[in-house]
């Protein structure tokens, strides 16, 4: 990610060249309009949905101040911490297996194939397109009675399994849709990483007689470290707003068994039509992603600072 | 397929021809394995939309469809009238990628050139716009739209995706716009152009590549979304595509046959662009790489 410096310092000395075009004055006024437009429609709506996170917000019209009453109410209310609790399985699962699958995926395909080319245009296919399609496709291969995944069963002789009625087999199956549309996105993201390493090391450890796994454990994952980072980055902020591949395929059921933090709070607020306590899930959610990115490069930064004392 | 020269330019003549070993079938081994596990479902949904409505409904499954039909497409437009929904998508979603571009390219010029006091705080602003989760915005959105009378309107979406692909958009455009060299700039300004003409005749055309990069995301994301729509629209006047999807489910039972059809219809678009803007779609993926 270019995350590059922010306006560098320009070479001085030349500063007299230019003096009237680049006055903050007139950046202002060339960045106003994006500027007013996104304070208008992302930053007040989102302020005033943080204040009304502390009302009674049910659109009827008069609206008390609870204080933390919505929060309150959801983190000992029994359906918050089902939604909670599935949120973890299904983000810890998920990310688990896209970014180990993904690494070991781009592993074994680093190198001189044939058709390698065509292979990374077909990865780049199920990243791009809509998770409802996604939701809606594996709703219909789940398909107990017509659905082509319990049919292969039935050829081995294996029971049916009822992968979308079922609460447990449901977070699975709504897992499963997550991770064949996400871990072709980490194979790439991998591979373009792989594929910048330095040489030396490698060919170095290779002279000196280390086995392919010693090179994978010991020069390979550290010197990938940044590319990882960034993957987790990606995955941890998207499980915790994903929403329509879950609708498509379960709407959050059975029984709530695959309500994510966001299904969550839009039935919250677009079913039992209580605002403030959606507003409220939608913050906790938002809280959870930042302290959980906050844990991902706090703690390395730690540690890092403790050794160097 | 230029693989033959890459291979040439890249393997110094060490060994004279890579000898066809275990570890390389097993190479080949894995990577038809992935690609096969990527694209089968989807030729599956495609299969299916293809089908008969006896042939998706028989037991047991017939993996290679009896016959090839088009009747569910068909199906799509004459019994569900589609053609609304997707004149809605296209709408919403060119509409967007054109004034996220008016806005985000001055934006983006202005935050890298010139020294804006209370830069920083509007580089954090964008950061954390990124993470937001689409719904803590779609629920207050619903309630501002609905007392501006503006619910179910195609310009309620126009409207929050312009907002919500922006901060991508402007993060993106910055690093294309941070490699142009200062330079190029200074010399047009001192032949007397002033700043939009800089920066319509000189930097825009040489971040071309950038603005093509961000435009193919924006226009995915946006072609892409269910919430906002499902949020902010209720009836065929402006919901879109995928929400038509949603829609299949509810109303009419699971017409499976049309409802595989709509899908294919709805991945069209990203099959087009990772055909022929396969270089674009990396960039932006790399660069700006958040959903939004």
């Amino acid at each position: 990610m270019s995350m590059a410096p922010i306006a560098q310092a320009p070479v001085t000395g030349r500063r007299r060249r230019s003096p009237l075009p680049y006055t903050w004055q007139r950046g202002y006024l060339l960045a106003s309009p994006a500027l007013l437009v996104m304070l208008a429609i992302l930053i007040y709506p989102l302020g005033y949905s943080f204040i009304m996170s502390f009302f009674r917000w049910d659109l009827s019209g008069s609206a008390p101040f609870i204080g933390t009453g919505n929060y309150t109410d959801e983190l000992l209310g029994r359906q918050f911490n089902q939604a909670l609790r599935n949120q973890t399985i299904f983000s810890v699962v998920s990310i688990t297996i896209e970014v180990v699958a993904g690494m070991a995926i781009a592993v074994l395909v680093n190198g001189k194939l044939r058709g390698m080319r065509l292979a990374r245009t077909l990865l780049l296919v199920p990243p791009m397109i809509a998770p409802a399609v996604v939701g809606l496709n594996f709703r219909w291969l789940f398909n107990t009675q017509y659905g082509l995944v319990d049919a292969l069963l039935r050829i081995f002789n294996l029971p049916d399994i009822p992968w979308l009625t079922h609460p447990a087999w449901a977070l699975i199956s709504v897992i499963v849709a997550d991770v064949w549309q996400n871990t072709p996105l980490m194979v790439l993201l991998f591979l373009a990483g792989l594929q910048s390493l330095p040489q030396e090391p490698l060919e170095a450890a290779t002279v000196d007689g280390a086995t392919p796994w010693q090179r994978f454990w010991h020069i390979v994952l550290p010197l990938m470290r940044p590319v990882i980072m960034i993957a987790l980055m990606l995955r941890i902020i998207d499980t915790f707003r994903t929403f329509d591949v879950v609708w498509l395929m379960t709407q959050g059921g059975p029984g709530g068994a695959t309500n994510l933090l966001t299904v969550y709070s839009y039935l919250l607020a677009f079913q039992a039509v209580d605002f403030g306590h959606a507003a409220a899930v939608s913050y906790i959610a938002l809280g959870m992603s930042l302290f959980v990115l906050g844990l991902l490069y706090g703690v390395p930064w730690l540690i890092a600072k403790r050794r160097a004392i | 397929m230029t693989e033959a020269v890459i291979v040439g330019a890249r393997s110094v003549p060490k060994r004279r021809r890579r000898r066809f070993t275990a570890a390389i079938a097993g190479q080949y081994l894995a990577l038809v394995l992935t690609v096969a596990l990527t694209v089968f479902p989807l030729v599956w949904l495609f299969l299916t939309s293809i089908r008969s409505s006896a042939d998706i409904f028989s037991v047991p499954v017939h993996i290679i469809p009896e016959t090839a039909t088009l009747t569910q497409y068909v199906a799509v437009f004459a019994q569900y009238d589609t053609m609304g929904y997707v004149w809605n998508t296209v709408i919403v979603s060119v509409a967007t990628v054109v004034l996220v571009h008016l806005l985000a390219i001055p934006c983006a010029y202005a935050l890298s050139r010139f020294r804006m006091p209370g830069a920083m705080l509007i580089f954090g602003l964008l950061l954390i716009m990124r993470m937001i989760p689409v719904i803590a915005l779609a629920i207050p959105l619903f309630a501002v739209f609905a007392a501006m009378g503006l619910l179910d309107t195609i310009w309620a979406l126009i409207l929050s995706h312009t907002a919500a692909k922006l901060p991508v958009a402007i993060w993106l455009l910055l690093g294309f716009i941070q490699d142009v060299p200062k330079e190029i700039e200074e010399a047009a300004q001192s032949d007397g152009a002033g700043t939009v003409r800089t920066l319509v005749q000189i930097v825009a055309p040489l971040i071309a590549p950038g603005i093509g990069a961000s435009a193919v995301i924006t226009f995915l994301f946006t072609w892409n979304d269910l919430l906002l729509a499902l949020t902010l629209t209720s009836s065929k006047a402006a919901q879109t595509l995928p929400v038509g999807l949603t829609n299949f489910v509810s109303q009419y039972g699971i017409d499976w046959g049309a409802m595989s059809a709509a899908g294919v219809l709805m991945v069209i678009p990203t099959l087009v662009f990772v055909w022929f803007a396969q270089g674009l779609l990396v960039k932006g993926l790399t660069t700006g790489a958040v959903r939004g």
